[in-house]
């Protein structure tokens, strides 16, 4: 079994960035002073993953202030809506209103990934929002079916990764709690799979990950089968091991085994036990380990004591297998 | 006493003046904030009562004067810019506290505050986790309580968070750790009844009991958080019964910005509870109507007070009473009883101004009286 390791989402801020940030919106403080906040989390972010040893760099998407921001403020056809519960959590994001149908602006989600991502593309793990979540967690106002619009978020984000392709990065990571919350059945589930082929089409070789998060993902499995992807995610915090069928998988199986919604420490033994079972499953090559879901829903102390369970599992399972 | 229909009531927090926030710190007010005292004295009429903080404040001498003695001032603002805006039961505008979560838990052993985190933006709270058994420290709110009761005109109602919004917004780690292997969905569930029932049992009971013993006699339990989970409503209402257990006072839960069908009818199990306080103008948009949901509670057969939500806290355009008279026939047609019916803001009002919370307030008030003229006199 080949084990990779990475983050899966947004990470928490540092407390320094808090105080910044606070400070700024209450005039307390300059923009400069928040900038050289932020860059120094994000460095100190990406130092965590490099002594972490995980496969790809994330900076910890510090500077977003949720998933589809960057999309509702530069995309033509969205504006930004209001703030809207974020799942079964206490934070929220503002909800992206469609007026029109959605069209990219090159460049711009570029323009807002993290600056060392930037530097080193191909050591980087691209977040973006699933076309399902995102079609699914916006107020659709531009007269466009639902399913016509996953399809269509599928193939601007294949654009999206086929620009990011041309500037050097390789594996993306598609965050998509909708596919297990509220899973997609007829029509909304094909235009699922067209939107992921689109995105397939534009990969080139690169790595294409869709994580779920936030319910047994049981019933989304003969969809996530589906999906032309390299990797599937489920957060073991909501899916029983059982519930991931059984029988050899076209696509690598993504485990999330750090769970946010506690500050306790996962037991790296358990956490590997786990992590066998899953994979006498499903006996893909290849097991992708992160957490279930996104880390900023922990303060940035426990969020990085949590994550040093991963290289440990990493360890036990190698010794395991040797 | 007996109360004509649609009595009124507050349901939390007011935004702080400038001149309490200055003065708590022992700062000088400047010309704005001793303009912003002198002129809600004139409408509301508080400072008189405490003239030497008034005067130190105003004198630009806020260390002649106390922080607590400023809170106090805050406080009878509160209750006078309630009173006099005509409501039957008020409270202080939760004038004395920072928010809702951090000052309970703070009264208690077992939680570890460990940083931040997002809300959204740049909004952030800090959140404890529970790494040891719950503990009281010591009852919490006594000594607002204890003011308010003396100072007072209408009656006091206070709000007190509840178990599972305490336990909800924390990260459970002692209770967890102590269920046997993987920390799953399951796990967590059990892990999450444990805490919430400790939580009630060791510390919002004792608290409750104690305001009590000292008068106390309508406590507001507010669970913001119930509706974040739906699937633990049965938690929600093991919190809250285990919370009054035994206890003898009238018990409101208040709830907001939840989807209250996904909590029916597990939540009518709460047994001691004799209102529901909920959120209702902020659904209530063209096409939409937000208060039909009540008939759910009239389909389960369930005859508890409602506390109506009639005007949004979320928007600054304020409600003209022909609006909140119009949301209250609605419920009552729904509920079939406009008896039951107490008449409130959503939810508390700390994130508008006090100009346009004040002008939400006299618009329930006044929404009411024209509701009760229309169901008291039908032909008039």
């Amino acid at each position: 079994m080949i084990v990779r390791t990475g983050l899966t989402g947004a990470f928490p801020r540092s407390e320094a960035l808090v105080t910044a940030t606070r400070d700024l919106d209450r005039g307390r403080t300059s923009a400069d002073a928040v900038e050289e906040q932020f860059a120094r989390a994000e460095e100190e972010v990406v130092a965590l993953e490099q002594r972490l040893g995980f496969d790809e760099r994330t900076a910890g998407y510090l500077r977003w202030p949720d998933l589809f921001r960057p999309f509702a403020e530069t995309w033509e056809g969205f504006t930004v809506g209001p703030l809207t519960r974020w799942l079964e959590t206490n934070t929220f994001y503002r909800q992206p209103i469609l007026l029109a149908p959605p069209g990219r602006t090159p460049g711009a989600i570029a323009a807002r990934l993290p600056p060392p991502l930037l530097r080193s593309p191909k050591t980087a793990r691209v977040l973006l929002p699933g076309p399902y979540s995102f079609s699914e967690m916006l107020d659709n106002r531009s007269g466009e079916t639902d399913s016509s619009l996953i399809h269509r978020l599928g193939r601007l984000l294949g654009d999206e990764v086929k620009e990011l392709r041309g500037r050097g990065f390789t594996t993306f990571l598609f965050s998509e709690p909708e596919l297990v919350v509220r899973p997609p059945e007829g029509p909304h589930a094909e235009a699922v799979v067209a939107g992921y082929r689109a995105v397939a089409a534009a990969l080139d070789g690169g790595t294409s990950i869709v994580w779920t998060y936030g319910a047994d993902a049981r019933p989304a499995f003969p969809l996530l089968d589906r999906l032309p992807v390299s990797v599937v995610g489920v957060d073991l915090a909501d899916t029983e091991v059982d519930h991931i069928p059984a029988g050899p998988s076209r696509t690598g199986l993504g485990l999330g085994v750090v769970d946010p919604r506690t500050t306790l420490e996962e037991d790296p033994a358990e956490v590997a036990r786990v992590v066998r079972a899953a994979h006498a499953r499903r006996r893909s090559s290849t097991v992708w380990l992160g957490p279930g879901a996104p880390l900023d829903l922990l303060p940035w102390e426990p969020a990085t004591r949590k994550l040093h369970v991963l290289p440990a599992v990493r360890r036990a399972l190698s010794e395991g297998s040797a | 006493m007996t109360r004509g229909l649609f009595p009124t009531q507050e349901i939390g927090s007011l935004a702080k003046p400038r001149w309490q926030l200055l003065g708590q710190r022992s700062e000088p007010l400047d010309e704005s904030a001793k303009e912003e005292l002198r002129s809600w004295d004139a409408r509301v009429g508080f400072a008189s009562e405490a003239p030497e903080v008034r005067d130190a404040l105003l004198a630009g001498r806020p260390r002649e004067t106390s922080p607590d003695a400023v809170r106090d001032l805050g406080a009878l603002f509160g209750l006078r810019f309630l009173e006099t805006a005509g409501l039957d039961r008020v409270y202080d505008g939760e004038a004395r506290r920072v928010e809702m979560y951090e000052h309970p838990i703070r009264q208690m052993h077992g939680f570890r505050f460990g940083g931040h985190v997002r809300s959204f933006d740049n909004k952030y709270y800090l959140k404890a986790a529970v790494t040891d058994e719950v503990r009281l420290d010591r009852p919490y709110h006594i000594d607002e309580f204890e003011f308010v009761k003396g100072h007072a005109r209408a009656q006091p109602k206070l709000p007190v968070t509840g178990p599972y919004t305490l336990a909800d917004w924390s990260y459970n780690e002692y209770y967890l750790a102590r269920q046997p292997g993987w920390k799953g969905r399951a796990a967590r569930r059990a892990a999450q009844q444990e805490f919430v029932v400790d939580l009630a049992r060791r510390a919002v009971r004792p608290t409750l009991s104690a305001l009590i013993e000292r008068g106390c006699r309508v406590i507001q339990i507010d669970e913001p958080a119930a509706g974040t989970h739906p699937d633990e409503a049965a938690i929600v209402v093991d919190g809250f019964n285990a919370a009054t257990e035994g206890l003898d006072a009238e018990f409101t839960m208040h709830i907001c910005y939840s989807n209250y069908a996904d909590l029916l009818p597990t939540l009518l199990e709460a047994k001691r509870c004799r209102q529901w306080a909920w959120e209702f103008a902020n659904r209530d948009v063209p096409g939409h109507d937000g208060y039909a949901v009540l008939k759910l509670l009239a389909e389960y057969g369930d005859r508890r007070e409602v506390g109506l939500g009639v005007v949004d806290v979320h928007r600054d355009a304020v409600e003209a009473p022909e609006v909140v008279a119009d949301r209250i026939g609605r419920a009552a047609t729904y509920l079939g009883d406009p008896s039951r019916i107490w008449v409130n803001p959503d939810c508390g009002l700390r994130t508008r101004s006090l100009e346009v919370a004040r002008a939400k307030l006299v618009s329930v008030v006044n929404g009411a009286a024209l509701a009760r003229a229309a169901f008291e006199n039908p032909r008039r």
